[in-house]
């Protein structure tokens, strides 16, 4: 009976502008990317060259570097934000008698954007800067935090890690919010320990959470573009030249799309790989437990 | 009734606890702090009291509002307008596209739904800058190319904003609609008369994801701009930065500007963001 009921007519309109939108903007866009991978620009004409876009970057030297440069950056970043964002989130949630303001406080980085905030460290990076000053006190000699081979990742890391924590940390409030409190009254009353309730409660049930918020870390910090733009472009000696960056160059500063589209789709096909481990790994061991 | 061992061991945990709260809120606040002092002061005395370093640094002293007024001379004025406009129609539009989109998902049953949905929930983990490069090939085919068209049409549509609504409405009970059908009211009123008044929540926690992504935008302004005619102000802002690098204090004045807008939209509506993403962040 419901069945005769269902206005298909009213589902097609309130469904057409986002779907057309998703398909037109996203989708399409995917299937362009591989399209054009497969393209060369010669003297303003598009020359089909199948697969030597993807063939040269095999034996392409800047590519592998940026690929080594772009995995290493993603192996340090990404567990230190979520042990990060675990452990603020954790913090976030206690109640005591003036949490509230050290809350808001936390979530100052979320209205701070990524440019914005590579812009106010880049000046509290240099040479006389306020983090110079204030190792300075412990007796550290000044660092060219951002101008060092040695030191211009790490550099990026922790201001993608400031401005990125706050925000991870709300999906894992979420996830805490769901575990019923009884369960820690009861390990409480049989005398666990808080450290113990942690790995052996907290995490293993916040594991879906956990997940998800690995999921799309990984997915954004893949892909960080603005940090390396504005403050490095790639160097020093290509030490922070990631994939993201390295395509950006290819195909705005030296013309190249076809090179540009088949690193776009070498990033996004990892990422798909390693999105997929995740789940594999972490669901697989969900079900066993 | 405590005894008193006890009480001055409480209270050495309970500092603990605050000197650990506010060595990370110190973390947090620290840049920001830095940013709205130095833009306070001439920009010649930035580095003042850092070598070596005195709490004098961390206040303005004494400040101005030169660099601020230097930052308008500029034209920050109408960037922040542009800006404003790209995020309050991007806005208003995400609004009642994705409500739509997630009301029909909640509200109906109908062939290939499930695909569709998880096809949706894929888009909103494929962020904007997998895209941005071939989105900007779409962007030269359709001819909008510095157009206003190419910052906002294509982020109207977000997959986040539709599964928050669609999540939001499943969990109103369908006796609603239905009694309301029974009575004869068309599905359009049941949508502005019911569900729309209903939903606010999941309305302001929508449109400050909305507002916040373009106001944060960055890869694909400067992309689909190439002329930089209409700025948006992180573009702006990146482009000072690269041309004008020793004028800090406007540097900083730009920047304080850039985050208390948003900072000042959240405040106050902290609640709404937070459960709207945390929920879906659990069934996501």
């Amino acid at each position: 009976m419901s069945r005769s009921r269902t206005p298909v007519l009213l589902i097609a309109a309130l469904l057409a502008p986002a779907l057309i939108g998703l398909v037109v903007f996203r989708l399409y866009p995917v299937g362009l990317a591989i399209s054009d991978s497969l393209f060369n620009m010669v003297r303003g004409q598009q020359i089909f060259v199948g697969l030597d876009n993807y063939l040269s970057l095999l034996t392409d030297r800047t590519f592998w570097k940026s690929m080594q440069v772009t995995l290493w950056f993603n192996l340090l970043i990404n567990p230190i934000q979520i042990a990060l964002a675990l452990g603020l989130a954790l913090l976030y949630v206690q109640n005591f008698k003036g949490v509230t303001l050290y809350r808001v406080l936390f979530l100052i980085p979320i209205g701070v954007s990524l440019p914005t905030a590579v812009i106010i460290w880049r000046i509290m990076l240099t040479q006389d800067g306020l983090v110079n000053g204030l190792v300075g006190i412990a007796g550290v000699p000044a660092q060219p935090w951002l101008t060092s081979e040695s030191l211009a990742l790490y550099s990026i890391i922790a201001i993608a890690t400031w401005k990125g924590i706050s925000y991870w940390m709300i999906f894992i409030i979420g996830g805490l919010q769901t575990i019923a409190p009884e369960i820690y009254d009861a390990a409480r009353i049989d005398g666990v320990k808080s450290w113990q309730r942690l790995i052996f409660i907290t995490i293993p049930l916040l594991r879906p959470t956990l997940l998800f918020v690995l999921v799309a870390d990984v997915t954004i910090n893949f892909l960080l573009f603005a940090p390396i733009f504005m403050l490095t472009q790639g160097g020093p000696a290509d030490s922070t030249n990631v994939l993201m960056y390295e395509a950006y160059k290819s195909g705005f500063i030296f013309g190249d799309m076809g090179r540009a589209m088949a690193i776009i789709v070498v990033v996004v096909a990892i990422l798909l790989v390693i999105v997929g481990l995740q789940f594999k790994l972490l669901s697989n061991r969900e079900a066993r437990s | 009734m405590s005894t008193h061992a006890a009480t001055p061991k409480k209270a050495l945990s309970l500092g603990l606890k605050h000197l650990v709260y506010l060595v990370i809120a110190f973390i947090f606040v620290l840049p920001l702090w830095w940013a709205i002092v130095s833009s306070l002061r001439p920009n010649s005395a930035i580095f003042a009291d850092i070598f070596p370093f005195t709490p004098k640094a961390l206040l303005p002293t004494p400040p101005t509002f030169e660099a601020y007024a230097g930052v308008f001379e500029r034209g920050f004025g109408q960037i922040i307008a542009n800006t404003m406009l790209v995020a309050l129609v991007t806005m208003v539009a995400g609004l009642v596209v994705n409500g739509a989109a997630g009301f029909a998902f909640a509200m109906f049953d109908f062939k290939g739904k499930k695909i569709v949905l998880s096809a949706i929930i894929i888009s909103f983990m494929l962020p904007f800058e997998a895209i941005a490069l071939p989105l900007y090939t779409v962007t030269q085919q359709l001819g909008w190319l510095d157009n206003i068209a190419a910052l906002i049409v294509p982020s109207v549509a977000n997959g986040l904003a539709v599964f928050l609504f669609y999540q939001f409405f499943s969990q109103v009970p369908k006796d609603y609609a239905e009694a309301a059908r029974l009575d004869g009211v068309s599905w359009l009123n049941i949508l502005m008369r019911i569900y729309v008044p209903l939903s606010l929540p999941t309305c302001i926690s929508a449109a400050l994801l909305l507002f916040i992504f373009q106001w944060e935008a960055f890869l694909w302004p400067l992309l689909a701009m190439p002329s930089q005619q209409f700025k948006v102000i992180q573009v702006g802002m990146a482009a000072f930065q690269q041309q004008y690098q020793t004028i800090w204090n406007q540097l900083f004045a730009v920047s304080v500007i850039t985050a208390l807008i948003p900072i000042a939209l959240l405040m106050p509506l902290q609640r709404y963001y937070v459960q709207g993403l945390a929920g879906a962040g659990i069934k996501g």
